[in-house]
């Protein structure tokens, strides 16, 4: 039997000497779709940011695929990326930005990865690809940004809000590009949103997070 | 009160100035254009050396945390406002026949003038440096770390992120460079043919009341810094994209 793609022992996490996460167990299917829903302040973020390794948690342990994390957070990087609600995009091209995590990998067809990415969050290549950042909208940046995070097929993407400030047609791009990597690569999707009603529908699991801990974990 | 006659005087006396410097310029007067040259060459050679020695440590500056950090950042800002004379004068120590650089043979060249310019654009495009990378945006590492960026990317990255705030350093110190007549004066000694810059050529050449060799020397200086202007502007249009 495989083991679960995260595991979480004891996960403790404090900012200034507040404990802000306290996860006593924690398992995240691979290829799953997990939802994760809770006020502000509730360790949303907090939990996305260890699960993204981009902090290590101030007690207990982390396992990927089995395997304790700490001290491999920069290699299990180049499986997992994270989309925030409001992402940065590099002083560069879109395509530029596509390209960034691809070249970083020194993987091959980066051209071609790029203009499939793009047209997966909606974006005409012919049009949008030599724009500079200053060129886009709102939602068109997260677009973009989305499109820079499945270009290099992630194992698990994790979705911080991604929807929270756009349009509802951007809204509806950005889920339909995420789903899509879910069923076309068997991308594990972790989204935090404040939308019930859609993680419901979706999601396998759904989290819900209050004061830091997860208070009703099920389906 | 200002009588009509001398204000007519005025003007005319400016215009003239104005009319002689085209003359000046367009005629291609070699006194005029070798002050030209020469700021050119030390200029361009002072700042190429500046921005060698400064960026990097300007960047370390504004990116990494060590311990007297702040104490070096506050030396490196105290910098700027060093007074040119002052730096003139310390080249003018060190490389002066009795100085510990004397056998060299810098002073009164453009080698020197390069030294003691060079110091003083050093701090200029280090802390505005430093600076400039102080104030990226804070999403900037971890969107990098998520995108897979190894830490050595990262920091190539970030440097290539600051691009433009180095850019305006190295306007900022080119503008103080050229414009500089203390060190040049001092260390070069103002020598026509040999080290006379623009600068110092309108210091001399006004006191002399050459004053249409001034302006059109001034007229240089101003198509200079907007050239360069247009030149930042530019590259920030083109690696936007």
């Amino acid at each position: 039997m495989n083991p679960p793609l995260y595991e979480l022992r004891n996960v403790i996490q404090a900012h200034s000497g507040r404990t802000v996460l306290d996860v006593p167990a924690l398992s995240l299917a691979a290829g799953a779709i997990v939802g994760v829903t809770g006020p502000n302040g509730s360790g949303k973020t907090t939990l996305l940011r260890l699960l993204a390794f981009l902090d290590r948690p101030a007690g207990g342990e982390i396992r990927f695929m089995g395997e304790p994390c700490l001290g491999r957070e920069g290699t299990l990087r180049r499986q997992v990326t994270l989309l925030v609600q409001n992402p940065y995009l590099l002083r560069r091209s879109v395509r530029g930005n596509v390209a960034y995590g691809l070249k970083a990998r020194g993987m091959s067809d980066v051209r071609g990865r790029t203009d499939r990415a793009l047209a997966a969050v909606g974006l005409s290549p012919a049009r949008f690809a030599d724009r500079a950042r200053h060129e886009l909208s709102g939602g068109e940046a997260q677009r973009v940004a989305l499109a820079a995070r499945l270009a290099f097929e992630p194992q698990v993407l994790l979705l911080d809000e991604p929807t929270a400030s756009l349009d509802a047609e951007s809204a509806k791009l950005v889920r339909t590009a995420a789903l899509d990597a879910r069923d076309r690569l068997g991308t594990t999707l972790v989204v935090v949103s404040h939308d019930i009603r859609w993680l419901t529908e979706v999601s396998d699991m759904v989290l819900a997070m209050e004061g830091g801990r997860i208070a009703t974990p099920g389906a | 009160m200002v009588t009509g006659d001398r204000r007519g005087g005025w003007v005319d006396y400016i215009l003239d100035g104005l009319r002689q410097a085209f003359v000046l310029l367009f005629t291609g007067d070699p006194q005029t254009y070798s002050a030209v040259q020469i700021t050119a060459i030390t200029s361009m050679l002072a700042i190429a050396a500046s921005m060698a020695l400064g960026v990097i440590p300007g960047f370390l500056l504004g990116y990494a945390d060590f311990p007297g950090k702040r104490a070096v950042r506050t030396v490196v800002d105290s910098m700027l406002s060093f007074p040119t004379v002052v730096i003139g004068l310390l080249v003018y120590a060190f490389i002066s026949r009795r100085g510990p650089l004397g056998d060299l043979g810098l002073l009164y060249s453009v080698s020197g003038m390069v030294i003691g310019l060079t110091i003083l654009g050093l701090p200029i495009i280090t802390a505005l440096t430093a600076s400039a990378v102080e104030h990226l945006d804070a999403r900037l590492k971890p969107t990098l770390l998520t995108l897979g960026a190894s830490p050595w990317q990262v920091v190539v990255t970030t440097l290539w992120e600051t691009r433009f705030g180095i850019m305006l350093a190295a306007m900022a110190a080119f503008g103080r460079i050229v414009s500089e007549v203390g060190i040049a004066m001092i260390v070069g000694g103002n020598i026509k043919w040999h080290t006379r810059t623009i600068t110092t050529a309108i210091a001399l050449e006004t006191s002399k009341g050459e004053f249409a060799m001034g302006i059109a020397l001034g007229l240089v200086l101003m198509v200079v810094a907007f050239a360069v202007n247009i030149a930042v502007s530019a590259f920030r249009r083109i690696s936007e994209k």
